[in-house]
C-alpha cells in the first residue's frame, strides 16, 4: 500500500508540473497583453512599452516560467499583474463562493441519481422505468448555460422564490442569503450532472441485477429488491465512486459557465475576466488550482478506491 | 465666470431644498416614500474597470466609477452635458491672452485618510502629469510653460499657446488632485477628496462606495453605492428584473421593454461614436474611391432602426461636442454610386476581413455583410476578444495586419486621435492630414469659443471626406432607474456617473 501510495504521488506531481507547463504556454499563444489592456486605447506605444518592462512581461519566456513555477514550489503563485494582489488571497476569497457551489451540485446530482437511477433500473421493463430513461437522456443533453437561464425565469422571474443574480454583499456573514443565491445555480448544475450519473447509475445497477451473486442472494430467500440493495448495491457503490470523481471535473466546468450567467463572483468568474485583460500570473495560477484540484480528487478515489475494494489490493500485493 | 457662479448657487438650493425633504421624515429615514439616509445604490454595469489606478489606467469604466465620486479634479463636466463646471476650483479666471488660468481652491477640502488638502498637493499632481510621460493624459500639460502655486488655495497654469480643450481636458484624469505625500496603493485602494470613499472592489465582480460623513462640500444622498459588473446584458436585464440592481445606465435597448414595466426607462445623449475605420494604410483600402464605396454602400437609417436607441452620425464630431455640423450629405445610402466607384477604381470580387470585439455582438457585422454584399464586397466578420483587438488593430506596429474594425470611442472632444499620424485609423495622405493638423491647431489657439467651432467643424469635413472610416452612429444612453431613486444622472454616463445627487426611498 505505503509503494502504491508513493507511485500515484509521483505521478501525480508530474501530472501537475506537465499542467503547469501547458497552461503556461498555452496563455503565451494569446494575443495581446495585460499592459496593452491597462494603457487602453488612450495610451501611446511608449506608455506600453515601459509598463510591459515594468510588469516584465519583456522578459524572456522560459526566464519567466522558471521565476512562476519557482515561486509555486515555496507555495507562492505570485501576484496579479493587474493589481498586485495576491493571487492565493484572491483564490481563497472567490473559492468561498465556488467550493460551497461545487459541494451543492454535488449534492443534487447524487439526490437526483443515486434514487431514480436504481428505480429506472428495476422497472427497465416498465414504461416508468422507461420514461425515467429517456428523460435522463434529454436531461444530460442540456447544455447548462440553457438550463441556467430558464431556471431564471421560472423561478426568479415568473415565480419570484429565488434571486436570479448576484451574491449577498455580506457574503457568509448572511448565510440564508448566501445559501438563496446559491440555489438555482446549484440546481442547474446539479441536474445536468444528476442525468448523466444517473444513467451511469442505472446500468451499473442493471448489471449488478444480473450478478450472479444477487441471483443467488434471490434464490437463498430475499426479494429481488432486497438481494439488490443488499448485496448488489454495495458492489456498484465503487464504480459509481469512480463515476462520481470524473463527474467532479464537470462540477468545476459547470461553475465556470454557471457563474457567468448567475453573476456569482466565483472562481469562475474572477477567471473569465482575468483572461479578458490577459492578467497572466492570476490566470496561470487559477488554473493550475483548478487542474490541481481535479487531479487530486482523481488520486484520492483511486485511494478510496483501492482502500475498500479487496480484489484490487490482492491484485496489487500479487504484482508486488 | 458667471455661469459657475451660478452653478454653485444651484447647487445650494437643491441641497437645501433635499436637506429640507430630509428633515420632514426625521425619525431615521424610514419613512415610506422618503428619502433614506441611509439607504443603498446598486448599479448595474457591464464594462469594469481593470485596475483603480487613475494615474496610469485608462478607460471610461474606471473614469465612470471614480470621478467625481472618489476623486474629484479642478474642474467637472456638468451632470447634463458636457459643460466645464467647479469642482475643488469654486472659481478660476482665464487671462485675456487665454494663456494664464488662475484656480481658487475651496476651503475645508481634505482626503479620505483626514488630511488637509492645500495649494500644494493639487501642484504635486499637476506637476507629476506635466512631468511623468507614464502617467495618463501627460499630453494635457506637457506644453504648460508654468504650474504654480502662489498661496495656499492658489493654483496658476501658464500655457505657451491658448488651448481652447484646455479646461475640458482638465476635467479628466490630467486634472484630478491626489495627495502629494501618499502611499496609497492605487491600484486597489483610493485617497480622493470625493463625496464617496471606496469601501471594497472585487474584480470581476463589484466595486463598493460608501458615503464620505467629513464631505466639504454637500453630503451624498445615500450612504452606501455599490457598482455591481455583470458578465452581458442578459445577466444584466436579470439583475433588474430580480429586484437586485437600482439603476443601469446602459441597457441593451432591445432589451429595455423587459424592464419598462418597473423600471423609468430614459433615453440619454452621449458622445459614444461607434467607428467602422479602414485601413487605409495598404490597398485595397488606401484608394479613398474605395473607402467611400463602402460608406455609400451603408443605409445609416437601417443601422439606427436595428440598434434601436442611437443618433446618426456621418463625421467625427458628435452632436454634444463643439464642432458639430450634419454632414450626411457627404455620404447618401447609394449602392448604385456605391459599385461605379468600385468599377473605376478598378476592383472586382473584393473580399474584406472586419475585425470586431466579441462584447458588441452580432448585430452590426450582420448589417454590414449584406450591405456590403449588395455592391459585391464579399465581408469575413472576425470576431475576436478587445486584448486580441488592442494587439491586432490598435498596437501601431501592426498596421498593415488589419483592414476594417468596429470600436466605440466614448471619450468626448476627442477629435485630436484624426490628427496622430500614428493612431490605428490615421489619414495617410500627408496634404490632408496636414490640412487636418492646422486646422485643429488653430480651433485650439482661437480664443473665441464659437470661432474655434467652426474651426473645428472645418477639420471634421476634411476628415469626413477623406472618408478614412465611416461613423455608424452616435450610441443613446438607454437608462433604468427603479421607482423611489431621484436624482441619477441621464447625460454622457458612459464617462462620467456622479452619484452623489441620487436619493432613494425606502
Amino acid at each position: 500500500m505505503p509503494r502504491y501510495v508513493l507511485t500515484r504521488l509521483t505521478l501525480l506531481a508530474l501530472g501537475l508540473l506537465a499542467a503547469s507547463a501547458i497552461i503556461f504556454c498555452t496563455l503565451r499563444i494569446l494575443p495581446g497583453d495585460v499592459a496593452q489592456t491597462i494603457v487602453g486605447t488612450e495610451g501611446t506605444p511608449e506608455q506600453v512599452a515601459a509598463l510591459r518592462a515594468e510588469l516584465g512581461l519583456d522578459r524572456p519566456v522560459l526566464l519567466q516560467y522558471l521565476a512562476w513555477i519557482g515561486g509555486v514550489l515555496t507555495g507562492d503563485l505570485g501576484e496579479s499583474l493587474l493589481t498586485g494582489a495576491p493571487v492565493a488571497a484572491e483564490l481563497a476569497e472567490k473559492a468561498r463562493v465556488t467550493v460551497p457551489l461545487g459541494l451543492l451540485s454535488l449534492v443534487v446530482a447524487i439526490v437526483i441519481a443515486v434514487p431514480f437511477g436504481v428505480i429506472a433500473a428495476l422497472r427497465r421493463n416498465r414504461v416508468s422505468g422507461a420514461a425515467l430513461n429517456a428523460l435522463a437522456q434529454l436531461l444530460a443533453a442540456v447544455p447548462v448555460l440553457w438550463a441556467g437561464m430558464m431556471l431564471i425565469v421560472v423561478f426568479a422571474i415568473v415565480l419570484g422564490w429565488l434571486p436570479a443574480q448576484g451574491f449577498p454583499r455580506a457574503g457568509w456573514g448572511d448565510p440564508g442569503a448566501a445559501l438563496r443565491a446559491l440555489i438555482l445555480p446549484a440546481l442547474t448544475i446539479g441536474v445536468v450532472e444528476g442525468a448523466l450519473l444517473l444513467r451511469f447509475v442505472r446500468s451499473a445497477t442493471l448489471t449488478a441485477i444480473d450478478a450472479d451473486f444477487v441471483r443467488t442472494a434471490a434464490a437463498k430467500g430475499h426479494t429481488r429488491t432486497g438481494a439488490l440493495l443488499r448485496h448488489g448495491l454495495p458492489a456498484v457503490g465503487l464504480s459509481i465512486i469512480t463515476m462520481l470523481g470524473v463527474q467532479i471535473a464537470g462540477i468545476v466546468v459547470g461553475a465556470v459557465v454557471i457563474e457567468q450567467v448567475f453573476n456569482l463572483p466565483g472562481i469562475g468568474r474572477m477567471l473569465v475576466a482575468d483572461v479578458g485583460a490577459r492578467d497572466l500570473t492570476k490566470v496561470q495560477g487559477e488554473l493550475l488550482a483548478l487542474t490541481g484540484f481535479v487531479l487530486i480528487v482523481g488520486f484520492l478515489i483511486d485511494l478510496v478506491h483501492r482502500a475498500i475494494d479487496p480484489r484490487q489490493r490482492d491484485t496489487a500485493e500479487v504484482q508486488s | 465666470m458667471n455661469a459657475p457662479v451660478r452653478f454653485r448657487l444651484m447647487t445650494v438650493a437643491i441641497a437645501a431644498a433635499g436637506s429640507l425633504a430630509l428633515t420632514a421624515c426625521s425619525g431615521g429615514g424610514s419613512v415610506p416614500g422618503s428619502p433614506a439616509e441611509s439607504a443603498s445604490l446598486t448599479v448595474g454595469l457591464i464594462a469594469e474597470p481593470t485596475n483603480l489606478d487613475i494615474r496610469h489606467t485608462s478607460g471610461a469604466a474606471l473614469e465612470q466609477a471614480l470621478i467625481g465620486n472618489v476623486y474629484e479634479g479642478l474642474v467637472a463636466r456638468a451632470i447634463d452635458g458636457d459643460q466645464v463646471v467647479p469642482a475643488l476650483a469654486e472659481s478660476w479666471e482665464v487671462s485675456d491672452d487665454a494663456l494664464t488660468y488662475t484656480f481658487h481652491l475651496a476651503d475645508g477640502v481634505s482626503f479620505h485618510d483626514g488630511s488637509p488638502m492645500t495649494s500644494a498637493d493639487a501642484l504635486a499632481s499637476l506637476t507629476t502629469v506635466k512631468s511623468d510621460p507614464s502617467v495618463n493624459n501627460h499630453a494635457v500639460l506637457a506644453d504648460a510653460a508654468d504650474i504654480s502655486a502662489p498661496d495656499e488655495s492658489t493654483i496658476t497654469i501658464t500655457l505657451d499657446a491658448p488651448n481652447q480643450n484646455f479646461l475640458f481636458a482638465l476635467t479628466g484624469p490630467a486634472g484630478l488632485v491626489l495627495p502629494a505625500e501618499d502611499d496609497t496603493d492605487r491600484r486597489t485602494a483610493a485617497n480622493g477628496t470625493g463625496p464617496f470613499t471606496l469601501d471594497s472592489w472585487s474584480r470581476g465582480d463589484a466595486l463598493s462606495l460608501v458615503r464620505n460623513e467629513d464631505y466639504w462640500g454637500e453630503p451624498a444622498g445615500v450612504a452606501e453605492v455599490s457598482f455591481v459588473y455583470f458578465g452581458d446584458q442578459a445577466a444584466l436585464v436579470s439583475g433588474g428584473r430580480d429586484g437586485s440592481v437600482d439603476a443601469m445606465p446602459a441597457i441593451d435597448p432591445e432589451l429595455s421593454s423587459q424592464l419598462s414595466g418597473e423600471f423609468t426607462i430614459v433615453e440619454a445623449t452621449t458622445t459614444d461614436k461607434f467607428i467602422l475605420a479602414f485601413n487605409s494604410a495598404a490597398a485595397p483600402l488606401d484608394d479613398v474611391r474605395v473607402r467611400e464605396a463602402l460608406r455609400r454602400a451603408i443605409d445609416h437609417d437601417a443601422i439606427l432602426a436595428a440598434v434601436g436607441a442611437a443618433e446618426p452620425l456621418f463625421g467625427p464630431i458628435p452632436p454634444l461636442d463643439p464642432g458639430y455640423e450634419d454632414l450626411a450629405g457627404i455620404v447618401p445610402h447609394d449602392p448604385e454610386g456605391a459599385r461605379k466607384l468600385l468599377a473605376e477604381a478598378g476592383v472586382e470580387d473584393l473580399s474584406l476581413e472586419l475585425t470586431i470585439s466579441n462584447h458588441y455582438g452580432p448585430r452590426l457585422p450582420t448589417l454590414l455583410v449584406s450591405a456590403f454584399a449588395d455592391i459585391g464586397v464579399a465581408l469575413e466578420v472576425n470576431t475576436v476578444e478587445f486584448a486580441t483587438w488592442l494587439s491586432d488593430v490598435h498596437d501601431p506596429s501592426t498596421r498593415r495586419d488589419w483592414q476594417l474594425s468596429i470600436v466605440n470611442h466614448v471619450e468626448p472632444r476627442d477629435f485630436s486621435t484624426w490628427t496622430d499620424p500614428d493612431y490605428y485609423y490615421a489619414i495617410h495622405d500627408e496634404a490632408v492630414l496636414t490640412a487636418v493638423q492646422e486646422r485643429y491647431a488653430e480651433a485650439m489657439a482661437e480664443i473665441d469659443q464659437d470661432a474655434s467651432a467652426e474651426l473645428l467643424a472645418e477639420a471634421a469635413q476634411l476628415v469626413a471626406e477623406w472618408h478614412p472610416a465611416d461613423w455608424l452612429y452616435v450610441r443613446q444612453d438607454v437608462i433604468a432607474v427603479a421607482p423611489g431613486v431621484t436624482g441619477f444622472p441621464t447625460a454622457a454616463t458612459s464617462t462620467r456617473l456622479p452619484l452623489a445627487g441620487v436619493t432613494v426611498e425606502r
